[in-house]
């Protein structure tokens, strides 16, 4: 499993890449704070839900752009959960299809950027 | 602007959309759907296929489906705000339920659009606007019969009017000034919120009503429906003061009070039934939460009740059981609950008693059940009790926990011998 992969990739390797390193994973990566707003947005992501980066930071993820996750399955977690590291079936809608993915929580006590991976 | 960024735009609007919008064919099959359709939708669908509407709709509105096949038209508005109740995730028990409004439009034979909205809190407004609105019309229906009293935010009266004195007793012009909660001291049987209870929750929900007995200066009791209504000052944060409506409503008739027995008492005993006993568990759950006002539980058990009905037959078993009932009951005080639960299993919800009250209220009712003599034929007859007692406060208010801690307690003193209240949890690991 390697250490840039979808499973395999860690919370604080993800926080450490050059924002380039980050656009070249295949996989979507999201990354916000405790208050839910972006501070990350790969370019793999961005193509999957057809939005533009910079429209995408500093707003708040649930409310704005990721409605679908604002539940007990997703966002309800990071609330609950200081520390998570988990992988769940998901349906998103991006470009407003359904489209089944695999989605991976990332949060750590004490770190401020809380990530989801997105893959299709 | 040019095509790419009005596309982006297009998908921003519709990502950032707080109502669910979801377009699918006759069958279910989404085909187009946002992401707040998505957030609802989901959970609802559980282990079933999220991408067809009536599969995920399957647990919570199967009715969807056959509403869409019974609009034979080839167009038109299928459903208008249906409502679904969804009973989901982890705190569902403690928040307010939550509902969603579902609009079908049919497009065209195979073509349905959707929309799915949270109207939750709109659903808990209608419910406290209908209590509102019955409250005012009977209101309406006697102008001149009702109290009013008008109190400063330090809970002294300000005002009291002619009616206020005919209706109580108390002379308007004495009780100015008088703090509200020494004039309005009411019966507080039922466990009936006190005024300055009303007061607080007025304060935070804007107004409060309740329906219990309030006593009239010379000692007689009226039933009242009692309205606190918070004041405000323009833009003011906190209520200026409060106004005390009071209600004289007749007293029921005893037909009422017949059916009433019928319903919420066990026909052997006179004990509350286990119905009765469950809603007022979850009315004192709501002021637990509320305000965290105590209550305790005791549950009691009699001590080998199944040889007295097998040696002394049922007639004497019932005849025991109405003299345990009677005696438990009649230690009580009017605002606690003594219901039977099963067979020969008693159960006393005590509001506003902290552990060591109730403690002290089960070691009387376990002496009294000690000290009864049943003649029958072969002598006198004595049964002794096991019980058990927990507070909302060491379990958090849950009832299931309240009641299972209880219960382990109860078993517990008949491990240790029988004829005892067992209350810490360490007799009870």
């Amino acid at each position: 499993m390697s250490a840039e992969s979808f499973e395999g990739v860690s919370r604080d390797a993800l926080e450490a890449m050059s924002v380039e390193q980050r656009d070249a994973l295949p996989f979507g990566v999201v990354g916000f704070g405790p208050d839910t707003t972006v501070q990350i947005y790969n370019a793999t992501e961005a193509r999957m839900s057809g939005l533009d980066p910079f429209t995408v930071m500093g707003v708040p993820f649930f409310d704005a752009v990721a409605q679908c996750m604002n539940n007990f399955m997703v966002a309800q977690r990071f609330e609950d959960e200081p520390d998570i590291d988990a992988i769940i079936p998901y349906v998103l809608t991006l470009r407003m299809r359904p489209t089944k993915v695999r989605l991976r929580l990332l949060a750590a006590d004490g770190a401020t950027c809380r990530f989801i991976l997105i893959e299709r | 602007m040019n095509d790419k960024s009005s596309e982006e735009q297009l998908l921003e609007f519709l990502y950032a959309c707080p109502v669910g919008l979801i377009e699918c064919d006759a069958a279910g099959d989404i085909a187009l759907m946002n992401p707040h359709a998505m957030q609802h939708l989901l959970p609802l669908a559980g282990a079933r296929d999220a991408s067809n509407l009536f599969a995920a709709m399957e647990q919570h509105a199967p009715e969807l489906r056959s509403i869409a096949a019974a609009h034979t038209a080839p167009t038109g508005r299928v459903c208008d705000g249906h409502r679904i109740f969804v009973d989901l995730g982890p705190g569902r028990r403690a928040q307010a339920p939550k509902v969603l409004a579902c609009t079908v439009v049919k497009l065209a034979p195979d073509r349905l659009m959707v929309t799915l909205s949270d109207i939750s809190q709109q659903v808990v407004q209608e419910e406290r606007l209908r209590q509102a609105d019955t409250w005012f019309a009977t209101l309406l229906d006697d102008v001149d019969e009702y109290a009013a009293l008008a109190i400063g935010a330090d809970s002294r009266i300000t005002s009291a009017n002619a009616c206020f004195t005919r209706q109580t007793g108390y002379e308007s012009v004495s009780a100015i000034g008088r703090n509200l909660a020494d004039v309005l001291e009411g019966d507080q049987s039922g466990g009936d919120l006190r005024v300055e209870e009303q007061v607080k929750i007025a304060e935070r929900d804007g107004w409060h009503l309740q329906e219990g007995w309030q006593q009239r200066s010379n000692g007689e009791r009226y039933w009242c429906q009692r309205l606190v209504v918070a004041r405000f000052d323009y833009d003011a944060p906190s209520p200026s003061g409060f106004s005390i409506i009071l209600r004289d409503v007749p007293r029921r008739q005893e037909a009422v009070d017949d059916m009433r027995r019928l319903l919420t008492c066990d026909h052997l005993t006179g004990a509350s039934n286990r119905r009765h006993f469950s809603q007022v568990m979850e009315r004192e759950q709501g002021q637990w939460r509320e305000l965290r006002q105590s209550l305790s539980l005791v549950v009691l058990d009699l001590d080998y009740f199944k040889a007295i009905n097998d040696t002394h037959g049922h007639p004497v078993g019932d005849a025991v059981l109405c003299r345990v009932a009677e005696a438990c009951a009649a230690l009580l005080p009017p605002r606690c609950i003594f219901a039977r639960l099963g067979g020969e299993e008693f159960g006393a919800l005590l509001p506003r008693y902290d552990q060591i009250q109730a403690l002290g209220l089960a070691e009387e009712m376990r002496a009294a059940i000690a000290d009864l003599e049943i003649q029958v034929p072969t002598g006198p007859l004595r049964v002794t009790a096991s019980l058990g007692c927990a507070t909302f406060d060491e379990v958090g208010g849950s009832i299931d926990a309240l009641i299972t801690l209880a219960d382990e307690r109860l078993y517990a003193a008949k491990r240790a011998g029988r004829n005892q209240v067992c209350h810490s949890s360490a007799r009870a690991a």
